[in-house]
């Protein structure tokens, strides 16, 4: 499954760099933001109090962030492992990080947990700065690095500072694991309360777990699964990296509404 | 593990039910009626322009054509780049409204053409 899984990841960052080199030759006036479900929680405030839609928001943004409620509710945020191309990128940095330094940078526990609360106030400042300040412009561009990075760094209304933002969660994603998915991504908190319904998610089978905890050295989300029976937590995404680093044959599985 | 293919299997599904559904509604960027009085005689024409894509274009193309007269409102659509708009016959034709729509501006000496029509029904 973990194989599958970064072949869909792939899939949908190569989609996302053509459609990129597609925009830059001019083949296309869509963008990664065409794609992007994040716009569809911003277009549901104009679109029921005022029946429109604001900047370049329309029923294809709404329908995708409730195809991704749905996604969400049956599989936790597996959209941030299978589908998002930030998501992909960052996991890959965090490998690649591995690969070449031998560790990456955890930040401890007392400095994690108020960062990680951190992206709720990104989330609430995004929405209300758009839904008041930019009158339902998505000024958020300027500074998501989704869209700086995918539209390589050319996109409507970037700012100067927005190259250094994009360049800027690469390199810290080099360091620090999964820093945008878990410190900033209010798409991410956005869905966080969903996440914890999943009704696909990993059980640790007690009799065959030999307590290695080589499942946590490979959770890109430092979930503690040798210590869990059941992985509720809000960050899994269902990405199969700690069954896919298991050497016990069925101490983990998959269970669907708890079968 | 082989439960796990349900996620794949759901992410396919999920977004062509996006795809379905986005085309079972329309909900209008920019609706504008420019006279007060709607003429006797009204007609409808649909473009399909390019560059209508976001509400900022959607009210530069309003400023574009909403004060020729015989023009009596926009609707635009940008997830299809389409702006309907109706008009008096007596007034104006549709190929003059295109005229105005396409008409480039200047600024600082050069000149910018926004939109262009792509189609018509």
């Amino acid at each position: 499954m973990r194989a599958l899984r970064r072949l869909v990841q792939f899939i949908f960052l190569a989609g996302t760099v053509a459609l990129l080199v597609r925009g830059m030759n001019g083949a296309t006036p869509n963008t990664c933001e065409t794609y992007c479900p994040f716009a569809g929680l911003v277009a549901l405030y104009p679109l029921l109090r005022y029946q429109t839609y604001t900047c370049a928001m329309n029923e294809f943004h709404v329908a995708l962030f409730v195809s991704l409620v749905g996604l969400t509710v049956l599989s936790k945020k597996s959209f941030c492992s299978w589908i998002c191309p930030l998501g992909a990128v960052q996991e890959w940095f965090w490998r690649l990080s591995r690969k070449l330094f031998g560790r990456t940078i955890t930040l401890p526990r007392p400095l994690d947990r108020p960062l990680i609360a951190l992206r709720y106030l990104v989330l609430v400042a995004v929405l209300g700065m758009t839904w008041t300040v930019w009158q339902g412009d998505l000024g958020f561009r300027a500074y998501d690095p989704f869209y700086i990075i995918f539209t390589g760094f050319q996109g409507h209304e970037l700012l100067g500072f927005s190259l250094f933002i994009g360049i800027g969660v690469l390199i810290v994603a080099l360091l620090v694991p999964m820093f945008w998915c878990r410190y900033l991504c209010p798409l991410g908190a956005a869905i966080d309360p969903l996440s914890r319904l999943g009704f696909l998610r990993l059980r640790r089978v007690l009799s065959a777990c030999t307590d290695c905890g080589k499942c946590d050295e490979a959770c890109p989300e430092r979930i503690p699964v040798s210590q869990l029976d059941d992985v509720t937590a809000r960050d899994c995404t269902n990405c199969f990296e700690c069954t896919g680093a298991c050497p016990e044959p069925g101490a983990l599985e998959l269970t669907l509404l708890g079968k | 593990m082989k439960k796990g293919i349900i996620i794949p299997v759901a992410v396919v599904l999920l977004i062509l039910l996006a795809y379905a559904t986005t085309n079972a509604y329309r909900v209008p960027t920019l609706q504008m009626q420019f006279v007060e009085e709607r003429p006797a005689t009204v007609e409808m024409i649909e473009y399909e322009v390019a560059g209508l894509t976001c509400r900022g274009k959607s009210m530069g193309f309003a400023r574009m054509i909403g004060s020729t007269p015989g023009v009596i409102s926009l609707t635009t659509y940008v997830r299809t780049t389409t702006a309907i708009v109706e008009y008096d016959p007596e007034l104006i034709t549709p190929d003059e409204i295109v005229r105005l729509f396409e008409t480039p501006f200047v600024h600082e000496g050069e000149e910018y053409q926004l939109f262009e029509e792509l189609g018509r029904r």
